[in-house]
């Protein structure tokens, strides 16, 4: 009996010793400094056409001025494509969570309406745990041309078209951010010799030199891989394939406004568009004034 | 010629009647409340961090500069547009008061003075707007 008391008296003083421990490790754990999350990468959550890891804060509303005006090819006579026909997207985001957005838009070209979503999966810490912010990113685009533009055979889904990337940043220190982003297009209805689907891969960059001033640079390549196009490849050899659209600018940021002025070659605004359509060619002088600006509400 | 001259004595006559009256008509800000918690509330950066010569400083000229001006004088092109000074961050009596009190007024605001704690989300990015505030002292 009385070894039985001691057996008990031991087991309870180890288990009390034990859970001591975890508890003290708990205590430890808590103790641990809170990781800071980085700096946004970028300034705005747009940057040219292409949206970045930046998300503003939970109920914040942002609007959205896109504005392409035509190549500047034609010199004097359209003065450099501002008298030229411009593209124009109007848009609202609004982020529901500090990591969720949503928004909606309508652009001239195309009568383009879209449906936008925007998920921050991961975010970059001061202390380099998470190297990274990687974004989701959707867009959805519904074409308003007239039927007759689809064919024959018209259903109101031939008017769809659809962009997902995912989206991963590094803010590398005060001054340089980068950016890469591989994205897949759909679009359900196209001509005969245009894939319905692309892949395509994005690179952004920020230098800022001063504190409400930057230098930023995007590319978009869409990618010709024969494995997922619809067409044969000698017929693939011939035709004329989307051309990458190559930004490059200022912008200026302040407290609610982001203002991006530049030379980029496409005049799509929907990136689904810029991957699949674009023929312009920025090293062939089909160079196009582009201007951004945009606007936040706090509530 | 003499028409001319007129015109543009009455135009400058009129812009600095416009000027001065602008200023004249703005007010100086009611003491502000601030609730005790803030002023004793402590900074979670040291005194001489780097990141107030750079987070501080870029913050500060991205939210603060266009109303309280590059010296925080209050001489920013929005500030003759409000009705209420910004007064002077370089005074005695601006830095004499803790530095939770500048915390408060900065990040919480009121009125004319808007929140900026969505803006500028991280707490040690706040005190080192702060700490950049500190460094305007005459």
């Amino acid at each position: 009996m009385k070894n039985s008391i001691r057996i008990f008296t031991l087991a309870a003083v180890i288990i009390m010793q034990l859970f001591t421990v975890v508890m003290a490790q708990e205590e430890e754990t808590n103790e641990k400094p809170k990781e800071r999350p980085a700096r946004p990468a970028f300034e705005s959550g747009l940057l040219f056409d292409n949206a970045t890891t930046t998300l503003q804060p939970s109920k914040t509303l942002e609007m959205i001025i896109q504005h392409r005006f035509g190549s500047i090819e034609n010199g004097i006579t359209d003065l450099y494509g501002i008298w030229a026909p411009s593209n124009i997207r109007l848009g609202l985001n609004y982020s529901i969570l500090d990591n969720l957005m949503v928004g909606i838009g309508t652009t001239k070209f195309n009568k383009m309406q879209d449906i936008q979503i925007k998920y921050n999966l991961l975010q970059q810490t001061r202390s380099n745990k998470i190297p990274v912010t990687v974004s989701v990113y959707e867009v959805i685009g519904i074409d308003g041309s007239a039927d007759s533009k689809f064919g024959v055979n018209y259903k109101f889904t031939n008017r769809f078209s659809y962009f997902t990337q995912v989206i991963v940043s590094r803010r590398f220190n005060e001054k340089i951010s980068l950016q890469i982003a591989p994205s897949f297009t759909h679009y359900n209805s196209t001509d005969s010799l245009v894939d319905h689907d692309r892949i395509a891969l994005s690179f952004a960059g920020r230098f800022k030199f001063s504190p409400q001033s930057s230098l930023i640079i995007s590319g978009d390549f869409p990618l010709q891989i024969q494995g997922i196009s619809e067409i044969r490849e000698e017929i693939n050899e011939t035709l004329e394939h989307p051309k990458p659209n190559i930004c490059i600018g200022l912008e200026v940021a302040t407290s609610t406004h982001a203002f991006h002025i530049y030379l980029g070659s496409s005049q799509g605004i929907l990136p689904q568009e810029n991957i699949l359509y674009n023929q312009n060619d920025f090293f062939k002088g089909n160079i196009i004034l582009g201007l951004n600006v945009t606007r936040l509400w706090n509530f | 010629m003499k028409n001319s001259v007129k015109l543009l004595t009455l135009l400058i006559a009129a812009l600095a009647f416009v000027t001065i009256n602008t200023a004249m008509t703005q007010k100086e800000g009611e003491p502000w409340v601030i609730p005790a918690k803030y002023k004793s509330m402590k900074s979670t950066i040291k005194a001489g961090d780097p990141s107030i010569n750079s987070t501080g400083k870029e913050l500060y000229n991205q939210h603060c500069r266009s109303c309280h001006g590059t010296k925080g004088l209050g001489d920013g092109p929005k500030a003759r547009n409000l009705k209420t000074s910004t007064g002077d961050f370089s005074s005695k009596a601006f830095q004499d008061q803790a530095d939770g009190e500048i915390y408060y007024q900065s990040f919480v605001g009121r009125d004319e003075m808007p929140n900026f704690e969505k803006k500028i989300a991280d707490e040690g990015d706040r005190w080192a707007v702060v700490y950049y505030i500190r460094t305007m002292k005459k």
